[in-house]
């Protein structure tokens, strides 16, 4: 169990993190959504030990980051969302770095790099150099330093951001092996989709404040039921009205009601009756983005 | 930290600037400088070899600070400041690691260069164990103000701004261009304030005067100071350093 208890962190007059406690399952992957400035790096840099100076206080397992930080380090794997590499040396340069930091040497140390270079695809570019890299290698090489030491908790700072679709893909699969394996996965992420895919539960933060935390499906019930997405250009906010409430998205509307399919039949039936043909008219599954409009009145991508 | 260390001289080596700056530059410097100098009557052969090949050792020593300046604010850029802090290394082994292959080419250095200067100038080198820790003293101190500078600064620019006002000030003041002999008064003075002076006033002790280390104790203990000071400012500078880390 990860336990954040009551942390406040202040930069000069500014509050970056008010009053932040959570717990997390061990053996599970937490996801922390924000906007660029809500907490998001700070909680994430405190809790990968790089932040000390904090209020509050995290305990793992049976250690407290205020006593035990340098057993609480030993267990986590950093992986942060700048490429951290030495571009001018070789992959295996870069491993047998951040494995001496974590005080693996010799057989071990090449054991491991070995099955890391396995597990992150790049056994056969083990010689070369870093800056010979696409994107994706240099991020799955980010990663893999950060598993060497065989890491109980992983905490991922935007780990997928500037890759194209195979790299992604391709650490999703590395990170659904760790969730595999029993690793606890603390992730962070600016894409929603992400963390709804890989996640068990989700914490939203904004402006310093832990908005809400919950399983996906919780948080879904609570904030955000399904509803109907209707457009077309005889659609007006009058006419949807009267099958219940309504707001604008995108280039059409969002019917909230008790009952959506009831809603959609009666919907259905209306527009056949007045002869109005919706470009669109469907059942509306709530997403993240949409549980975070709820909570704060603000978008995720613009706040 | 031998991590730190080993890593951190891997990248160095490989770096071409280094090698123009550290060994050939200064190498061309000593050689157009004794051509120039070597006719001056008012002078003996050895006095301008002790002035010349010392004075420029000490001066170029003073360029390491550029390239410590360009290998911490990388770190800081790339977001490995914060990277290695996320890791059970501590900041003074982080520091020792950073510093220590500086150090290391700082003393090869000057051993190639005070080596050239015996093998083409004739050289005298004096009392080798009062050298060699005049020489550790000057390489603790240009890599412990180039620890300073390389935490402090906000830009690669500003640090070899910096740099070459120190290193270039410095000689001028300290008396690595010509004696301090020969210039005003204040600025006699002045120069007493400079690490590059007691530097240099120590290796005329030791290769002119045949000086042995009761002569030259003053000069490695306020070099050495320096050096501690210089260390002292960038364990402090620290968690301002690690701030700006990217991450």
């Amino acid at each position: 169990m990860i336990s954040v208890e009551n942390i406040n962190k202040q930069y000069g007059s500014v509050q970056a993190l008010d009053s932040i406690s959570f717990k997390i399952e061990e053996g599970t992957c937490f996801g922390l959504v924000g906007p660029n400035g809500a907490g998001k790096s700070t909680l994430m840099k405190i809790l990968s030990g790089i932040l000390l100076n904090f209020n509050g206080d995290i305990q793992v397992r049976e250690w407290k980051v205020s006593k035990d930080r340098l057993k609480i380090k030993q267990q986590i794997g950093y992986i942060p969302q700048e490429i951290c590499l030495e571009d001018t040396l070789t992959a295996q340069d870069n491993l047998i770095l951040f494995g001496n930091l974590y005080g693996l040497k010799g057989k071990a140390l090449q054991l491991r790099i070995d099955e890391v270079l396995d597990q992150i695809g790049l056994k056969d570019r083990a010689k070369d150099k870093v800056i010979t890299f696409s994107g994706g290698m240099k991020r799955r090489l980010n990663i893999g330093c950060a598993l060497l030491h065989k890491p109980s908790i992983i905490i991922m700072d935007e780990p997928t951001v500037g890759i194209d679709p195979q790299s992604r893909n391709s650490i999703f699969s590395i990170i659904h092996q760790l969730k595999a394996e029993g690793s606890t996965i603390i992730y962070s992420s600016h894409y929603m989709e992400e963390v709804e895919q890989l996640c068990d539960s989700i914490g939203l933060i904004d402006k310093g404040q832990l908005m809400e935390i919950g399983r996906m499906e919780e948080l879904l019930e609570k904030y955000a039921m399904p509803s109907l997405f209707i457009s077309g250009d005889n659609i007006e906010t009058e006419m949807l009205q009267r099958f219940g409430k309504v707001e604008s998205k995108g280039n059409g509307y969002l019917l909230n009601s008790d009952d959506p399919l009831l809603t959609l039949e009666k919907l259905v039936t209306y527009c056949r009756e007045h002869r109005i043909e919706p470009r669109r008219l469907e059942l509306y599954h709530p997403r993240l983005e949409d549980i975070f409009f709820n909570l704060t009145g603000t978008q995720l991508r613009d706040a | 930290m031998w991590a730190i260390a080993r890593t951190e001289l891997k990248k160095t080596i490989q770096d071409k600037g280094l090698w123009f700056w550290t060994f050939v530059l200064p190498v061309i410097f000593i050689v157009a400088f004794v051509a120039i100098f070597s006719g001056d009557e008012s002078q003996s052969y050895k006095e301008v070899v002790t002035q010349i090949i010392p004075g420029y050792t000490i001066m170029f020593a003073f360029f390491i600070m550029i390239s410590m300046v360009i290998a911490f604010v990388k770190d800081r850029e790339r977001g490995m400041v914060a990277r290695i802090a996320s890791t059970p290394l501590s900041i003074h082994h982080y520091f020792f690691g950073k510093w220590l292959p500086f150090i290391i080419i700082v003393l090869i250095q000057i051993a190639v260069l005070f080596g050239f200067g015996v093998v083409v100038y004739d050289l005298p080198l004096g009392n080798p164990l009062a050298l060699i820790l005049l020489s550790l003293s000057l390489a603790f101190i240009v890599t412990g103000w180039g620890m300073a500078m390389a935490v402090i600064v906000r830009t690669e620019n500003m640090g070899i701004a910096l740099t070459q006002i120190l290193a270039l000030g410095g000689a001028l003041l300290g008396g690595l261009w010509m004696p301090v002999e020969f210039m005003p008064e204040v600025v006699q003075n002045i120069s007493k304030a400079l690490p590059q002076y007691w530097a240099l006033q120590g290796y005329k002790e030791v290769i002119l005067s045949n000086g042995g280390m009761a002569d030259i104790w003053l000069n490695v203990l306020i070099l050495v100071l320096a050096g501690v000071a210089g260390g002292i400012i960038a364990l402090l500078s620290y968690p301002r350093f690690l701030r700006q880390s990217r991450s």
